[in-house]
């Protein structure tokens, strides 16, 4: 009995390691060695437990579900590379450009339906930047206003489906990855209609911070502008589209549904004349990077809970949070302020691949739907992503952002946005049918 | 070993590994055709009646998606891209940041990959000792990918050997300056 406090012990030895900046997935892994061996040498923990570990690497190996991952990067990061995704970005731009605010409502757009294929933060929000910044800053927008909403629609591509996030998240909840889609759906692009909103208040308000294009620009007949939008628009838009569409009919598996949308990136490059051998290998060094990354950070994850559950850290932590004052509200409230303060250092895999895993059980035990819980922690950690003055989004735009935009700028320009974020949070916390009507 | 051999030593495995990492990363494309080609045989297959995929292709789709993340590991921690938490490192001098590297390296990497032959080496002899097969009809040899786990951890190991004598290099040579703070070093004498 008296090695009940090694596990607790576990816990907070490993996330100072997590800290000190080695690579996670292999800190992780030498934690629980370290703690395996500690727990052998004390007598609490039984080392043929460990020989469970290459079963479940194979498992993981072998698993249908984190197949479809590659996939979606693949599809995302060609899309970029093959310039399509700027494109689109100009074209939209161009169409939204004849009213005040239209750019950013472009990078709304663009966000949400192309961010979507890829999962880590960094990656979309520098993304954006780099294709979406200067244009604004071109056009006179407001600082404020331009990176307020690069980091929001950045970080926001992340919970609509097709992300890898949602489906490593699925995964871990042990939920249909179209269900988690689906729940995700409506929060989603209700976030990016607010958005929209917010960006139209302010052109109304406050006109200089959001001009439309100059005329000279959008001096296009309809016609050329029509062809444009037909070129540079419709395809990427059908491609996301038939992808979630036969995911969501139950045609097709998220991963056959990921690798034809691959496929389809590929054809559309080639079509516009942009699949070149530099972005088709970029494409696929950074495919296999990411999988790679994602992938080991589970692994090093497996090894971590093998450990952990060894030593009866599961059971302590389903007792923790199935006792709090309050139940399922009390859960529901730690919960959400572990994975917002957690969220100010750590990504959306390590949360997934680490702590999902703990909350789970005690979120059945007191009856919490696991699709809602889903799509709660991804909004929740959006939210984290993009408040001041932690928030992860921020620094990846400051690395790519002009020095004459202040941080102090940036922080500004966030507010309004982490407000409209919290205010959806509550409201798909307080009315679950919001995420859950198409789900059931 | 004087220093000279090293660091040479782990210039062989940097350059070994990246050549495997690029080599990887084709298969990504392969993955892409195979997964279509599952697709589509499954859903016409449904049509005509007839199964036009078999095991053979599903199972390898996962062989494909297993060896990109086994055998490109190795390379993505030489180039750095392994998720780290850099709150703390970020902000730190390019020492703090060796001695981090060095000490990782030493005490959670090379014991982990250690770990992981040592606990894997059982179920893959197993494994080939009965030529492990695949449960389903037509499925592929289950014997050769469960080796690839093994060389997965050989080839992190060695790697992480590399990492570590680069770390300790750039703490025994003289400070250089770095102007600025880029935060993943990425520092290596081609």
């Amino acid at each position: 009995m008296s090695g009940d406090w090694l596990a607790p012990l576990m816990f907070v030895v490993v996330m100072l390691f997590i800290f000190l900046g080695y690579p996670v997935a292999f800190s992780l892994g030498g934690a629980a060695l370290f703690f395996a061996v500690l727990g052998v040498e004390l007598g609490y923990f039984d080392w043929n437990l460990l020989y469970a570990f290459p079963e479940r690497v194979f498992g993981v190996m072998s698993n249908y579900v984190l197949l479809a991952v590659p996939y979606f990067i693949f599809m995302g990061t060609l899309l970029e590379k093959s310039k399509l995704a700027e494109d689109l970005l100009h074209t939209i731009g161009l169409l939204f450009g004849r009213v005040r605010g239209g750019l950013a409502l472009a990078v709304v757009f663009v966000g949400t339906l192309l961010a979507a294929a890829t999962g880590v933060v960094g990656a979309s929000v520098v993304a954006m930047g780099l294709i979406s910044l200067p244009v604004m800053m071109r056009y006179r927008y407001s600082p404020e206003l331009a990176t307020g909403v690069i980091t929001a629609a950045g970080t926001l591509g992340q919970i609509i489906p097709p992300s890898i996030v949602l489906v490593v998240l699925a995964d871990q909840l042990g939920v249909s990855v179209g269900d988690l889609f689906l729940g995700s759906l409506v929060p989603g692009l209700a976030l990016a209609g607010l958005y929209a909103c917010f960006i139209g208040v302010v052109a109304m308000v406050r006109p200089a911070a959001a001009p439309a294009l100059p005329a000279a620009e959008r001096a296009l007949s309809g016609r050329v502008l029509a062809r444009r939008l037909a070129v540079a628009m419709v395809p990427p838009l059908a491609l996301v589209l038939v992808v979630l569409g036969s995911i969501f009919a139950g045609v097709a598996t998220p991963t056959e549904a990921g690798a034809l949308g691959a496929l389809g990136a590929i054809a559309l490059a080639a079509l516009h004349r942009r699949l070149s051998m530099q972005a088709l290998r970029e494409t696929m060094a950074e495919t296999a990077r990411l999988t790679s990354m994602v992938v080991f950070l589970l692994i090093g994850s497996t090894a971590f809970a093998l450990v952990f559950r060894g030593l009866y850290g599961d059971v302590w932590i389903e007792d923790l949070l199935t006792n709090l004052p309050g139940g399922k509200i009390g859960l529901l409230i730690v919960a959400n302020l572990a994975i917002f303060v957690l969220g100010f250092f750590i990504d959306f895999f390590e949360i997934a691949f680490i702590i999902v895993p703990l909350l789970v059980p005690a979120a059945l035990a007191l009856g919490i739907d696991p699709v809602w819980f889903g799509v709660m922690i991804a909004m929740n950690l959006q939210t984290s992503f993009l408040t001041p003055p932690f928030g992860f989004a921020i620094f990846y735009l400051r690395g790519v952002c002009p020095p004459e935009i202040s941080t102090l700028q940036m922080y500004r320009g966030v507010v309004p946005f982490v407000a409209i974020q919290i205010v959806a949070l509550v409201l798909v916390i307080a009315f679950p049918e919001i995420a859950m009507f198409l789900v059931r | 070993m004087n220093r000279g051999r090293l660091a040479s030593a782990s210039r062989g495995i940097d350059a070994f590994n990246r050549r495997l990492g690029s080599l990887v990363a084709w298969l990504t494309l392969v993955m892409v055709l195979v997964g279509s080609f599952n697709a589509v045989a499954r859903y016409l297959g449904r049509w005509v009646g007839v199964n036009l995929s078999s095991n053979t292709w599903l199972e390898l789709q996962w062989y494909l998606f297993s060896l990109v993340f086994l055998l490109g590991a190795a390379h993505v921690l030489e180039c750095g891209a392994h998720v780290r938490v850099d709150v703390l490192y970020g902000r730190l001098s390019t020492r703090a940041r060796s001695w981090i590297d060095l000490l990782g390296s030493l005490l959670f990497l090379i014991p982990f990959t250690v770990f992981g032959l040592w606990v894997s080496w059982p179920a893959v002899r197993n494994s080939w000792a009965i030529r492990e097969g695949s449960p389903d009809p037509g499925g592929l040899a289950r014997y050769p990918i469960k080796a690839v786990i093994l060389l997965a951890f050989a080839l992190l190991l060695l790697q992480g050997v590399s990492e570590a004598i680069k770390a300790a290099g750039r703490l025994r040579a003289p400070e250089p300056e770095a102007p600025g703070g880029a935060t993943a070093p990425k520092e290596e004498a081609r």
